[in-house]
């Protein structure tokens, strides 16, 4: 497989990460019952900011319309939307790094949802420096198959329908308000509803 | 989140690359404004 092929198909691991983190964070929500505090929805935010950057690269890519400018405006996104989100990790970390703090949630294998967060941050920092150094070698290209572009398209359908299932569960979290509370009890909506 | 979902869309239909650039950028200002709210509210801390 030539590189740009294979910096195609890293890129949909990217998207497919982020898919799979933002499952997880909602499989802690609902499974777990646990409600995500502002932070946490901050964090969510700056994954999906940094990789609509990637998805602009990927949809560009397989319309064949992707340039060298365009290419570095996506990464661009990625690496600010990953810097943001960052400081968000790095703040809430540092609320809970006093000896004795549980911190916020439960910890899945050993670490707080937020710092997981961190890395993956610090991973797409890396991830985006390495491809930077490597643009030379081509920008990344759509194979030309059908089951490809499948493939394809379903990593992007299910990154669209992660983006909006968080758009209505903070709707529902917030309710008629413009904030979310610090520490969140339950689904604002429905006990402003009634329900 | 409807503004990160409305870039989405803008990205999807292949609109003007102006569009999406600038409601980008307001998506992470917004986000950057809710940080700064939620980090100085609660604990009245200053940077």
């Amino acid at each position: 497989m030539t590189y740009p092929k294979t910096l195609f198909w890293l890129l949909h691991g990217w998207v497919l990460a982020y898919c799979a983190v933002l499952l997880g964070a909602f499989t802690v929500q609902l499974v777990g019952g646990e409600f995500p505090c502002p932070l946490c929805m901050l964090q969510r935010y700056a994954m999906m900011l940094c990789t609509v950057g990637v998805l602009w690269i990927l949809v560009q890519a397989r319309r064949g319309e992707l340039t060298a400018g365009r290419y570095a405006q996506g990464l661009g996104m990625g690496i600010i939307g990953a810097a943001a989100g960052s400081v968000v990790s790095v703040r809430q970390i540092l609320l809970h790094i006093l000896p004795g703090d549980p911190g916020y949630g439960s910890p899945v294998l050993g670490m707080h949802l937020y710092t997981w967060a961190l890395i993956t941050f610090f991973i797409v920092i890396v991830f985006v420096g390495v491809v930077s150094m490597l643009a030379p070698a081509g920008l990344p290209e759509a194979p030309a198959g059908a089951g490809a572009r499948k493939v394809s398209s379903a990593v992007i359908g299910l990154f669209v329908v992660l983006i909006v299932a968080n758009l209505v569960g903070i709707v529902v979290l917030e309710g008629f308000a413009w904030v979310l509370p610090d520490d969140p009890q339950s689904y604002n909506l429905f006990q402003q509803l009634g329900l | 989140m409807a503004v990160i979902t409305a870039t989405v869309i803008l990205v999807l239909r292949a609109a003007d690359r102006t569009w999406i650039l600038v409601l980008w950028v307001l998506g992470l200002v917004l986000t950057l404004g809710l940080f700064r709210y939620h980090v100085t509210s609660p604990l009245d801390l200053s940077f």
